[in-house]
C-alpha cells in the first residue's frame, strides 16, 4: 500500500542529496578569503555603526489577516456552493449566519482603522495620550514597561 | 431521664460561645470592657449549662449516651448531626467548660501584646465551641469538623499573641496537626466505605466492623491512619516536637488551653473512636502504642532534665504525662482506660495550673530562664507555695489528682487486656515506674531552682514582683480545689467514667456476638449491653481480679 | 441532486450558546460602528447577557430533569444536567468578571470593549465544550474558548508580563490542542466514530484485540485536556499566565476555563471511555497526586500572591482529578460540586486580587498584603474566608468539596491517592496561611501605613466578593442542595 509513495520518497532523497552535495562541493572547491568589509551588510558604502533595525508597518500584518479571514470564508463557501441544492434553506441560512460572523470581523477591523493608509489617526487610546517621546525613550529598556503613563492612569483611577 | 435539656442541651452548650462571638463582632474593638464582660458571661453561661447537664446526667447509666440528638446533617454523604454525652466525655467537657472562663478571668487585665482583647476573646470562644463539639460528636464527619475548628484559633493565638519565635512555632503546630488529621480523614472515609455502613456514627460503624465487613489488614491500616492523627495531637513520642515549641511561644492562656484540653482531643479520639470501632486492630497496635508511650515517658522526663526554660520544661513534662495516659489506653483494659481518662483530667488541671504559674512568673520576672530565677518563696510566698503544690501534684504525690492518673495506669500495664502481650507490658510497667522517679527528679529540681533559695540580685528589689493577685486567685482556686478534691476522692471521676469505659470495651472484645443484630437508630446508642456486664460496676470494685474475670469472658466468647 | 438530511435542532437547548455568541458579536458590531460608546454599556450588556443565560438555564434544568437528558444537532450536543450546570457556572462567572472588568479597565486605562466581547465568545466556546457529545464539537468548543482566552491574556497592552504570559499560553496551548486532536483521530481510528455515544457503544459491544491505538488516543486526549485544566506535568504555563494576565481575566481562567475543561474531561473519560477506566484511571490518579503535591509544595515557595494562587489552582485541579479517577457517578458528582465551589472561591479570590493590584496591576507581592487587616478589615475578612475555603476548612464550601472528591477516591479504593492528596492539601493550607499571616500579623510598610486606607473597592468587586463569600459559607453550612444538584448533573450518554 505504501509502495505508491515510493517515487515521492525517492525524490525527497534525491533533493536532499543534491542540496547536501552542493554545499559540500562549494565548501571544498571555493576559495575562502573572509574580510570584514565583505561580511558587513551593504549600506550605500558606509560602514554601519550599529545593527540595522528592520521596520515595516504593522498594517501589512493586518492586511494579511484580513486576507486570511476572507480566504477561510471562501474555503467554506466553496463546498456549500457545490452542495447547496441538497442543503436547501437550512444550508442557506447556515452559510448566511457564517458569512455574517466572518463579515463581522471585517467590520471590526474597518472600525478600528485597519485599512486607513493615510496620515496616522490615533487609534483610540491604546497607548496613553500622556505618553511622550521623552517618557518613552527614558523608560525604554526598563523592565517595568507597565508603568509608563502612570500619572495619567493615576488621575483617572482616582477620579473613578 | 426527663429533663429540660434533653434534646438540645448539648447543642446549646456547644454553640452558645458562637452567639457570644457574633455579639462581640458587632461591637467596635475599642470597647474592651464590654468585650471582656460578654466573653466572661458567655463562658459562664456555658459552664452553667454544663452544670445543668451534670445535674441531670443519669449517673447510674454512664455507659449510655445521654442528651442524644441525632438528626440528618449532610444527607448525601450520610453524615449526621449526632451528639451525646456519656461517662467518658462528661469529665472532659466539664474540664473544658471550667478552664475557659478561668482563662478569661486570668487574662482580664493583662492581655499579652498586641493586646486587642476583642480578637483574643473571640478566638477563645471559638476554641470552646470546637473543643466541646469534639467531645460531644458521635459522628465521624462531625467529629472531624470540630477537631479541625480547634486548629485555626489556636494557630492564631500562638501566631499573634505568642513569644518571639511565634511564627515558627505556630506553623509547626499547624502543619503537624494538619498532616495528622489529613491522614485521619482518609482513614475515616476508608472505614466508612469498607464497612459499607450507611452512617458515619460511631456506633453504626462499630457495629458494621463487628459484623465483619472489614478485613483485618484493612483494619490495621485504618487504625494506623487514626493513630497518626490522634497520636500527633496527643502528642506521642516521635511526633511530639511541635509541643515544646508551641507551648513555649504560646501566650499563657493559649498554653493553658492547649495543655488542659487540646491534647486530650487526641487521647479522647483513641478511647472514643479508634479502639471501640477497631478492636482487633487495637489489639495488634497496642504493643506499639505502649512502646511509644513508655519511650515518651522516659524521653519526656529526660528532656525535662535538660531544659533551661521553665515553660519548655513543663511542656516536656506534658509529653511524659501523656505517655502515662497512652500507656493506660494501650493496655485495652477497663482499668487502664479509666486511669487514662483520670490522667487526662488530672493532667488538664495540674499542667494547666503550672502553665498559669509559668505565665505569672514570666509576667513578674520577664524571663523563664530557670538559672535566672530563684527565691520565689521569698518574694511571692503564696505563689511559691502554689507552685510547690502543683509540682507535687504533677509528680504524682498520693492524695492529689496526679497520682490517680499515673499509678493506675502503671498498675494496669501489669495485666493488659485480652490478646495483648503480657510480658511486654510488664516491661513497660517497670520502665514507666522509673519514669515517675524521673518526674519527681525534674519537678523537685525545678522547684528547688526556681522557688527556693534567695532571689537573684537582678530581681531582688524589683517592685513588680508581687504576690498572687486577685484575678490569679479567682482563676486558680477552682483548679487547686479540684486537684485536692479528686486526689482525695478519685471516685468523682472514676464513678462517671467506669460504666462508659466498660461499655466501650465490651463490644470490642466480644466481637462476633450480638453486634450483628440489626438495631434501630435509637437503640444503636446503647453501645453497651446493660444486661450482661453492667451490674456490679457501679461500686468501684474494679481491680486486677475483676479484669481477669473479664478476660475470661472474652476468651470464652471465641476471640 | 440528493437532498442532504439536515439535523433536528432543539433551539431552546442552544439558547445559552446563542445568547453568548450573538451577544458578543452584536456588541462588537455596535462598538465598531459607534465611535464613542459610553463605557458602562459594554459592561451592562455583558451582565445582561450572562443573566439571560442564567435565566435560560432554569427552564432547561427543569426540562432535563423532567423529560430526561437528550442530544441535539445530530447527536453532537448533549442536553443534560451537566450541560446546564456548567453553563450556569460559566454564565455566573461571566457576570462576575464583567463586574470586575470595568473598574479595572478604567484604572489601567485600557480599551474597553474587547474584553467583554472575548469574554462572551470564550464563554460560548466553554458551553459548547461542556456540552459536546462529539469529539469534533468538543475540539471546536475548546478552540473557541482557548483562542479568546489567549487574546484576553494579552490584553494588558502595557505590561510586558501580560504579553509574555499570553505568548507562552498560546504556544503551549496550540501544542496541547494538537495533542488533543491527534488523540481524537486515534480514538476515531480505533472505534470508528467521533460521537461519544457511539464510541461507548462500540467499546462495550466489542472486545478490541489490539487496543494500543485506542490507548494511545486516550493518552493524547488526556494530555490535551490536562493542559487545559492545568494539571502537573502540563501546568508550566499557569504561573506565568496567571501572573501576567489582567486579573479579572485570571478569574475567568481559573473558574471558567477549568469548569469547561473538567466538564469535557468527565464526559469523554468517565462517560464515554468508562469501559476502559482501568486503563486511564491510574494515570489520572498519578496526575492528581502529582498536581496536588507539586501545586502545594511549589506554591509554598512563591512570594507573589498571584503565583501562589496559580499553583494552588494546580493543586485544586489535582483534587478535581481525584474525583475523575474514581470513574463513577459518585466521583463525577463530587467533581461537579467541587467545580461549583471552586468557581465561587476562585472568582472571589481573584476579585480581591483585582482590587489589591493597584495601578499597573503590579502590587501582588506578599508584602503588599501586610497589615491589610488593619487597613481594610472587611476586605481582609472576606479574603480570609475565601482562602480558608480554598484550604478546605470546615464550615466553608471548600471542606464539602474536598470531602466529596476524597470520599469518591476512597470509595474507589484509592487509599494511597487519597492519602497523598490529603498530605498535599495540608501543605497547601500552609500557603493560604502565609497570606493570612501576612494580612493579620505583619505591620504594613511605612509607606502604606501612613494614612492610607488601602485600595478602593469598587461596587462591582464588592458585589462579586460578597456573593462569593455568601456562597462559600452557604455551601459550607448547608451542603445538601449543592450536592443534590451535582448528583443530578452527572452526564448521561444518549445513544443514537
Amino acid at each position: 500500500m505504501l509502495g505508491q509513495y515510493l517515487p515521492v520518497v525517492v525524490l525527497l532523497i534525491l533533493a536532499f542529496l543534491f542540496a547536501a552535495l552542493s554545499f559540500v562541493a562549494s565548501r571544498l572547491l571555493a576559495p575562502r578569503r573572509p574580510h570584514d568589509r565583505k561580511a558587513a551588510p551593504y549600506e550605500c558604502g558606509i560602514i554601519p555603526g550599529r545593527e540595522t533595525p528592520e521596520r515595516f508597518p504593522v498594517r501589512f500584518f493586518l492586511v494579511a489577516m484580513i486576507f486570511i479571514v476572507f480566504d477561510i470564508e471562501i474555503v467554506f463557501l466553496y463546498p456549500w456552493a457545490v452542495a447547496h441544492g441538497g442543503l436547501g434553506l437550512f444550508g442557506l441560512v447556515a452559510v448566511l449566519l457564517f458569512s455574517l460572523a466572518v463579515f463581522e470581523s471585517f467590520v471590526y477591523l474597518i472600525g478600528n482603522g485597519a485599512l486607513e493608509w493615510g496620515p496616522v489617526r490615533r487609534v483610540r487610546h491604546a497607548v496613553s495620550p500622556a505618553r511622550t517621546s521623552t517618557s518613552t525613550i527614558r523608560r525604554a529598556g526598563v523592565r517595568e514597561v507597565g508603568l509608563e503613563g502612570r500619572t495619567i492612569g493615576d488621575e483617572s483611577g482616582r477620579a473613578a | 431521664m426527663e429533663n429540660l435539656l434533653d434534646g438540645w442541651g448539648i447543642t446549646l452548650a456547644t454553640f452558645s460561645p458562637l452567639v457570644g462571638v457574633a455579639v462581640m463582632m458587632l461591637i467596635p474593638k475599642e470597647r474592651e470592657d464590654q468585650h471582656k464582660l460578654i466573653a466572661l458571661v458567655t463562658s459562664l453561661w456555658v459552664a452553667f449549662v454544663g452544670v445543668l447537664l451534670l445535674i441531670w446526667f443519669d449517673l447510674d447509666h454512664t455507659d449510655k449516651l445521654q442528651y442524644v440528638v441525632d438528626k440528618v446533617w449532610i444527607d448525601v454523604i450520610s453524615s449526621r448531626y449526632a451528639v451525646g454525652i456519656d461517662g467518658m466525655s462528661l469529665p472532659l467537657i466539664l474540664l473544658t467548660m471550667l478552664v475557659v472562663p478561668l482563662c478569661i478571668v486570668y487574662s482580664w487585665n493583662h492581655f499579652p501584646d498586641p493586646v486587642n482583647p476583642k480578637a483574643f476573646l473571640i478566638l477563645i470562644l471559638i476554641l470552646e465551641t470546637g473543643m466541646i463539639g469534639t467531645f460531644v460528636a458521635q459522628d465521624l464527619v462531625l467529629f472531624f469538623v470540630f477537631f479541625e475548628v480547634v486548629l485555626l484559633p489556636m494557630f492564631f493565638m500562638i501566631a499573634v499573641w505568642g513569644g518571639d519565635d511565634r511564627r515558627y512555632a505556630s506553623l509547626k503546630f499547624f502543619l503537624y496537626t494538619l498532616f495528622g488529621s489529613a491522614l485521619m480523614l482518609v482513614s475515616f472515609l476508608a472505614l466508612f466505605f469498607l464497612t459499607g455502613a450507611d452512617t458515619f456514627t460511631f456506633s453504626g460503624l462499630a457495629d458494621a466492623v463487628a459484623a465483619g465487613g472489614v478485613s483485618r489488614n484493612a483494619q490495621l491500616w485504618i487504625f494506623g491512619g487514626m493513630f497518626l492523627g490522634f497520636g500527633i495531637k496527643v502528642p506521642m513520642f516521635p511526633f511530639h516536637t511541635w509541643l515544646p515549641d508551641a507551648h513555649t511561644q504560646a501566650p499563657t492562656v493559649g498554653s493553658v488551653i492547649l495543655a488542659a484540653v487540646l491534647l486530650k482531643l487526641g487521647t479522647y479520639g483513641f478511647v472514643r473512636i479508634a479502639i471501640p470501632i477497631l478492636p482487633e486492630a487495637a489489639v495488634s497496635w497496642a504493643p506499639w502504642i505502649g512502646l511509644l508511650a513508655v519511650v515518651g515517658i522516659i524521653y519526656g522526663a529526660l528532656g525535662c532534665l535538660a531544659q533551661t526554660d521553665m515553660k519548655r520544661l513543663i511542656a516536656f513534662s506534658s509529653v511524659a504525662h501523656m505517655g502515662f495516659v497512652m500507656l493506660g489506653i494501650a493496655t485495652l483494659t477497663d482499668f487502664g482506660i479509666n486511669a487514662a481518662i483520670m490522667g487526662m483530667v488530672a493532667h488538664g488541671l495540674i499542667t494547666g495550673m503550672l502553665f498559669f504559674l509559668a505565665g505569672s512568673v514570666k509576667e513578674r520576672y520577664h524571663t523563664l530562664e530557670i538559672s535566672r530565677l530563684g527565691g520565689l518563696l521569698v518574694q511571692a510566698p503564696r505563689m511559691g507555695w502554689i507552685f510547690g503544690f502543683c509540682a507535687m501534684a504533677s509528680l504524682g504525690l498520693p492524695g492529689l489528682a496526679g497520682f490517680w492518673g499515673e499509678f493506675p495506669a502503671i498498675l494496669s500495664a501489669y495485666n493488659p487486656g485480652n490478646g495483648v502481650p503480657v510480658e511486654t507490658f510488664r516491661t513497660f510497667m517497670v520502665i514507666a515506674a522509673l519514669g515517675t522517679v524521673l518526674a519527681a527528679g525534674y519537678l523537685l529540681w525545678l522547684l528547688q531552682r526556681a522557688a527556693f533559695g534567695t532571689p537573684p540580685e537582678e530581681f531582688a528589689d524589683d517592685p513588680h514582683i508581687t504576690d498572687t493577685t486577685k484575678h490569679e486567685w479567682i482563676s486558680w482556686a477552682p483548679l487547686l480545689a479540684l486537684i485536692v478534691a479528686i486526689g482525695i476522692y478519685p471516685n468523682l471521676v472514676f464513678r462517671v467514667t467506669d460504666g462508659a469505659v466498660d461499655a466501650s470495651l465490651t463490644p470490642c472484645l466480644s466481637v462476633e456476638g450480638e453486634a450483628a443484630e440489626k438495631l434501630d437508630c435509637a437503640e444503636v446508642y446503647k453501645i453497651g449491653h446493660d444486661d450482661g456486664h453492667g451490674d456490679g460496676h457501679d461500686d468501684d470494685g474494679h481491680g486486677d481480679e475483676h479484669d481477669d474475670e473479664h478476660d475470661d469472658e472474652h476468651a470464652a466468647s471465641g476471640n | 441532486m440528493l437532498a442532504v438530511a439536515t439535523p433536528e435542532v432543539l433551539w431552546w437547548a442552544l439558547l445559552p450558546v446563542l445568547f453568548l455568541s450573538v451577544g458578543g458579536l452584536l456588541l462588537l458590531t455596535v462598538a465598531s460602528l459607534v465611535r464613542r460608546l459610553p463605557d458602562w454599556l459594554p459592561q451592562a450588556w455583558t451582565v445582561v447577557t450572562g443573566l439571560a443565560v442564567l435565566v435560560a438555564c432554569v427552564p432547561m434544568w427543569c426540562e432535563v430533569r423532567d423529560e430526561g437528558p437528550r442530544t441535539t444537532l445530530a447527536g453532537s450536543v448533549a442536553v443534560d444536567g451537566s450541560t446546564v450546570l456548567v453553563t450556569a457556572v460559566l454564565a455566573a462567572v461571566v457576570v462576575a468578571v464583567a463586574l470586575l472588568a470595568r473598574p479595572y479597565l478604567r484604572r489601567e486605562d485600557l480599551p474597553g470593549v474587547e474584553v467583554y466581547v472575548l469574554l462572551m465568545l470564550s464563554a460560548a466556546g466553554g458551553v459548547v465544550m461542556a456540552s459536546a457529545d462529539d469529539l469534533i464539537v468538543l475540539f471546536l468548543g475548546l478552540e473557541i474558548l482557548s483562542i479568546a482566552v489567549y487574546v484576553l491574556a494579552a490584553l494588558h497592552l502595557r505590561r510586558i508580563e501580560s504579553q509574555e504570559g499570553a505568548m507562552k499560553y498560546f504556544v503551549l496551548g496550540a501544542f496541547a490542542s494538537a495533542f488533543l486532536l491527534y488523540g481524537m483521530a486515534l480514538v476515531y481510528g480505533a472505534t470508528g466514530s467521533t460521537r461519544l455515544a457511539l464510541v461507548a457503544e462500540h467499546l462495550s459491544a466489542t472486545v478490541l484485540v489490539d487496543d494500543s491505538m485506542l490507548l494511545a488516543g486516550i493518552a493524547l486526549l488526556l494530555v490535551g485536556l490536562a493542559f487545559k485544566v492545568a494539571a502537573v506535568p502540563f501546568h508550566a504555563w499557569t504561573p506565568d499566565v496567571y501572573q501576567g494576565s489582567p486579573t479579572p481575566v485570571v478569574a475567568w481562567m481559573a473558574a471558567g476555563v477549568k469548569a469547561a475543561g473538567f466538564a469535557a474531561m468527565v464526559r469523554v473519560l468517565v462517560t464515554s471511555l468508562g469501559t476502559h477506566a482501568s486503563d486511564w484511571a491510574p494515570p489520572v490518579g498519578v496526575l492528581a497526586v502529582a498536581s496536588v503535591l507539586v501545586g502545594a509544595v511549589v506554591a509554598v515557595l512563591q512570594t507573589d500572591v498571584r503565583r501562589m494562587l496559580a499553583y494552588s489552582s494546580v493543586a485544586h485541579a489535582g483534587f478535581l482529578l481525584l474525583g475523575v479517577q474514581a470513574a463513577d457517578a459518585d466521583g463525577t458528582a463530587a467533581v461537579y460540586a467541587y467545580l461549583v465551589v471552586y468557581a465561587l472561591l476562585a472568582t472571589g479570590s481573584f476579585a480581591v486580587l483585582t482590587v489589591m493590584g493597584g495601578d499597573g496591576d503590579a502590587a501582588h507581592h506578599l508584602d503588599d498584603y501586610r497589615g491589610l487587616a488593619r487597613r481594610r478589615p472587611v476586605l481582609a475578612g472576606a479574603f480570609t474566608l475565601l482562602l480558608l475555603g480554598q484550604a478546605g476548612v470546615p464550615f466553608t464550601g471548600g471542606f464539602v468539596a474536598k470531602l466529596g472528591v476524597l470520599a469518591a477516591a476512597v470509595a474507589d479504593r484509592g487509599y494511597w491517592v487519597a492519602g497523598l492528596a490529603m498530605l498535599g492539601a495540608a501543605a497547601a493550607a500552609f500557603v493560604y496561611l502565609r497570606i493570612l499571616v501576612s494580612m493579620y500579623l505583619e505591620d504594613p510598610d511605612a509607606e502604606a501605613a501612613d494614612g492610607s486606607t488601602g485600595p478602593a473597592v469598587p461596587l462591582g468587586a464588592r458585589v462579586v466578593i460578597g456573593v462569593a463569600c455568601a456562597g462559600v459559607l452557604f455551601v459550607g453550612l448547608v451542603p445538601g442542595p449543592l450536592l443534590d444538584l451535582a448528583r443530578d448533573a452527572v452526564p448521561v450518554l444518549v445513544g443514537s
